[in-house]
């Protein structure tokens, strides 16, 4: 009985205990806080946040590989810490940049063996590993073994695992880390059409790529340091930045551009720079438009001269500064000098 | 410049191999695998030995076979100590191939990471003979013992396991790794032919001419020599034999194995490259 | 058209635990196949270091029974590290290479897959054994007087199944062990070979201890088959045959019972502690 709910999860919260070395006493670690998530069936469910987050975490938590410190999570209205051996018998995960398998065996035979163990019957787990195949584009590498892949057909590999077995709930943890360009378009159009074809499906995705939980994900839910901070379709999400004006300039600058003079603008409420190969671009979002002329003149102070300038819709990532004060890879660089 | 690369890897390697030898578990548990495994180890034998005996642990037999038991530990230890590494970087850790792209002499590497294991193993060694000597009425009066002797022979029978050892490390980048240590059973296979535990004349005479080509074999002889001289000279294998003529064939057939060492290692190191078996996992 | 049409029916109970011991031990069988440097390092070396035990009673003047007792108990050894290395440590390998995690989150249970790990590795075990077996008693003209086929087959069996669902509880602890999976691996060796009177018969431990050392099936199972495959085994024997074979079933009985309740506790122990996809390198 799920009531409509493929992953539930009410005040969920997940502490570890780390030390360095033997003679270090234990510390705590917080990787999740009271998350409350309610994931409909047939629904693709996105978790977006920097490394560290706690994405993992809960992903783990909910494919049983992980007990929860407090509260609790059901997959399709089973506890996972109660009754986990029935929520196996529904779900699938495939992790970014998995080693799994074994290298001597070929990719049918490790595809094999995984869904024997899902009790699926031979012919039918070669047919349906034959359609895989080609659909990711490596029918011809049925009969390679899988230490002889690349990386990124490794990676298909794996994420043909987890379909083969045609879960309820499908739990994909970074999956196209490790994929070229064209590769990770093809498993998103994949991933789409997989939905599509039926709903009674669901898929929690994981990702900190902004465009992969922009272009797929039904609901997106925001994570940083263990807490979800918003949890909206990205149409909602990007409507509460709509009044704000966003901005990509790209400026010449003879020498580094200073960000502090920018900040203290009254109405200025993110200011990032990235150099480029000829020019500096900056991201800028305003409070209103009328800001922007103080802006302009503050480039000018500083000798700076607009190439071009543009203003732009509101993305995932502005989104996340706004709930966070900080980019992405802001946080994920504080995260790692942390540790 | 070539030689502070040696030294460099040999000595990284070693701090790196003591970081990961000595940090496996807690101490407690640590000494007890360290204590229990030579000892029940040497506890076979003298097992083996008093059924059939009736305990007689005066006899020269029996300070034979457990000094050649005790000092064999060595052999595990330092085969496994620079093969398993390869398992070990290659597999666990999967550090190899960034070890291969660094400017690392990979040989001295490999022995450089086997030194926390020879340690370990003396650990292993020093107890066994304690035990010997304590319980078991082993003759070894350290007033007697030839120390110049006994040092130089380890010396080189040190040496020559590591070159052994980089023999089985050239193997082991060709083959999947198995379920147990590779150089713990190459070990205990040679111990039929090394003169370990019983004299060379035990075994057919088709057999012995293994034992004679093996190093270990005359390594096992003059550390009999030098600790207790007495129980080696009952046994006729190498009577004919002086102790310096016993160490330059100790020197020659290390020499000729360590070359043929040298050389297999090589070969096989070409061959992994070549078939991009570095940084594979043969997990099965 | 769907690209892929939803999966008719998926087996649960006992077929999907027979499917699940057979894809475990297809990469293993496989794997043999594949990479037969293990025929050196498991048949032919492990063949020169029993016979290195056997001159050595050679050496010592032992009667020529005991020459016997070594072959059989080298072939044994085989079971043995079958179990210490292919089954119960084999957990460790798993965990670090992401499979682990893949086969608790599947609906096969863990009993199964260790299952298939050690019918995998049977093949090589049974030809390990046979091979010393069949070689060590020709070579070293050992003869055999069997007592009684049946009893032997009994015995042989009733060890195995005990001995299997030792390993099986043994791998448990492995669920939540690192890089110490290894050395407690190796530590068990020696100690064992000594303990269960692989080389000798086991009664000159002293009744108490040779008593304790038959928790582990080998003791008990090898002591029987001496007095059932030697003219002289009766005498050298620690305890009657049938006494054993009863005890060795009760062995199964308890460690099959204590395997499968142990490796659902160690699991929900790893995944409250997140044990399961550390790597404590």
């Amino acid at each position: 009985m799920n009531n409509g709910y493929a992953i539930q999860t009410e005040n969920l919260g997940r502490i570890y205990k780390i030390r360095n070395n033997r003679k270090e006493a234990a510390r705590q670690l917080v990787a999740l806080q009271d998350v409350n998530l309610e994931v409909h069936t047939g629904e693709l469910f996105g978790l977006l946040g920097p490394n560290g987050a706690g994405k993992t975490t809960l992903i783990k938590i909910l494919t049983t590989l992980l007990s929860p410190s407090s509260g609790w999570a059901k997959v399709a209205g089973i506890d996972v810490d109660r009754r986990p051996e029935e929520v196996r018998k529904r779900i699938n995960m495939v992790s970014g940049g998995e080693t799994s398998g074994y290298g001597l065996l070929t990719v049918r035979e490790n595809l094999w063996m995984f869904a024997q163990f899902y009790g699926i019957e031979s012919k039918q787990a070669n047919q349906r590993i034959k359609t895989l195949m080609e659909i990711v584009g490596m029918a011809d590498r049925l009969n390679t073994k899988s230490s002889d892949l690349s990386t990124g057909l490794r990676q298909k590999m794996n994420i043909v695992r987890g379909f083969l077995t045609d879960p309820e709930v499908l739990f994909l943890d970074e999956p196209t880390l490790g994929l070229d360009v064209g590769a990770s378009r093809d498993v998103r159009s994949f991933i789409k059409r997989w939905m599509d074809e039926d709903h009674g499906r669901t898929m929690l995705l994981t990702t900190h790529y902004m465009v992969e939980a922009e272009e797929l994900c039904d609901r997106v839910a925001i994570i940083n340091h263990g807490r979800v901070l918003a949890c909206d379709s990205p149409a909602h999400l990007k409507q509460t930045l709509q009044h704000e004006a966003i901005f990509q300039v790209r400026v010449y600058a003879p020498q580094l551009i200073v960000e502090e003079p920018f900040c203290q603008i009254r109405g200025v409420q993110d200011f990032h720079q990235k150099t480029e190969v000829d020019a500096v671009r900056l991201e800028i979002i305003l409070e209103e438009e009328a800001v922007l002329a103080d802006v302009i003149n503050e480039l000018a102070r500083q000798q700076a001269r607009i190439l071009s300038l543009q203003k732009r819709e509101p993305t995932l990532e502005d989104i996340f500064v706004q709930l966070v004060g900080q980019r992405m890879e802001e946080v994920e660089h504080a995260n790692v000098t942390a540790s | 410049m070539r030689r502070s690369v040696n030294f460099r890897s040999f000595f990284t390697a070693s701090w790196l191999g003591w970081q990961i030898e000595s940090n496996w578990t807690d101490p407690f548990l640590f000494a007890t695998y360290s204590i229990v495994k030579p000892l029940a180890g040497a506890g076979i034998l003298v097992l083996m030995y008093s059924i059939i005996t009736q305990g007689q642990f005066d006899s020269p037999i029996f300070a034979y076979l457990y000094l050649g038991n005790a000092f064999y530990q060595y052999v595990p230890a330092v085969l496994s100590g620079v093969s398993w590494t390869i398992i070990e970087d290659r597999e666990h850790y999967r550090t190899l191939k960034y070890i291969y792209v660094a400017p690392v002499n990979i040989p001295f590497y490999l022995f450089g990471r086997g030194v926390a294991k020879f340690i370990t193993g003396s650990f292993g060694v020093v107890l066994t003979l304690a035990a010997g000597v304590l319980f078991l009425n082993v003759p070894l009066d350290w007033s007697i013992v030839n120390w110049p002797l006994f040092f130089l022979t380890m010396g080189l029978g040190i040496l020559m396991l590591a070159l052994m050892g980089l023999l089985l490390a050239g193997v082991t980048l060709m083959v999947a790794r198995h379920s147990y240590f590779i150089g713990d059973v190459v070990a205990s296979g040679f111990f039929l032919f090394t003169g370990a535990i019983f004299p060379l004349e035990v075994l057919p005479n088709f057999l012995r001419p293994i034992g004679y080509i093996l190093p270990i074999t005359y390594w096992l002889e003059l550390i009999r020599r030098a600790l207790v001289g007495t129980v080696a000279e009952a046994f006729p294998t190498f009577t004919m034999l002086s102790n310096a003529q016993l160490l330059i064939i100790l020197l020659v057939s290390s020499l000729v194995f360590g070359l043929a060492a040298i050389f297999v290692f090589r070969r096989c190191d070409h061959q992994a490259r070549e078939r991009g078996l570095i940084d594979q996992i043969t997990n099965y | 058209m769907q690209m892929l049409p939803p999966l008719e029916r998926k087996n649960t109970g006992w077929r999907l635990f027979l499917m699940t011991v057979l894809g475990r031990s297809y990469p293993r069988v496989v794997g043999m196949q594949r990479e037969r440097s293990w025929m050196f390092f498991d048949i032919f070396m492990p063949l020169l270091a029993v016979s290195a035990y056997v001159f050595v009673y050679r050496a010592i003047g032992a009667p020529e029974e005991y020459v016997g007792f070594v072959v059989m108990g080298g072939a044994m050894t085989a079971f043995w590290m079958n179990v210490l290395w292919s089954m119960s440590s084999q957990l460790y390998w798993e965990k670090e290479q992401g499979n682990l995690a893949l086969y608790i989150i599947s609906p096969a249970s863990m009993v199964a897959i260790l299952l298939g790990m050690a019918v995998g590795g049977l093949f090589a075990t049974l030809l390990r054994a046979i091979a010393i077996i069949t070689l060590g008693s020709l070579l070293f003209n050992v003869t055999y007087v069997i007592a009684s086929f049946w009893q032997l087959i009994a015995v042989f069996s009733l060890s195995m199944i005990a001995l299997y669902g030792l390993g099986m509880m043994s791998a448990s602890i492995f669920l939540l062990l690192s890089r110490e999976a290894w050395h407690i691996a190796n530590l068990a060796m020696e100690p064992v070979y000594l303990a269960s009177g692989m080389y000798f018969p086991v009664k000159n431990l002293g009744f108490w201890a040779a008593a304790a050392a038959s928790i582990i099936p080998l003791t008990l199972g090898l002591d029987a088959m001496r007095q059932l495959v030697f003219e002289t085994g009766p005498t050298l024997g620690f305890l009657s045959v049938k006494t054993a074979m009863a005890i060795l079933a009760l062995l199964s009985v308890v460690y099959l019972f204590t395997a499968r309740r142990l490796l659902a506790y160690i699991e929900k122990l790893a995944v409250r502690e997140g044990r399961l996809t550390e790597n404590r390198r």
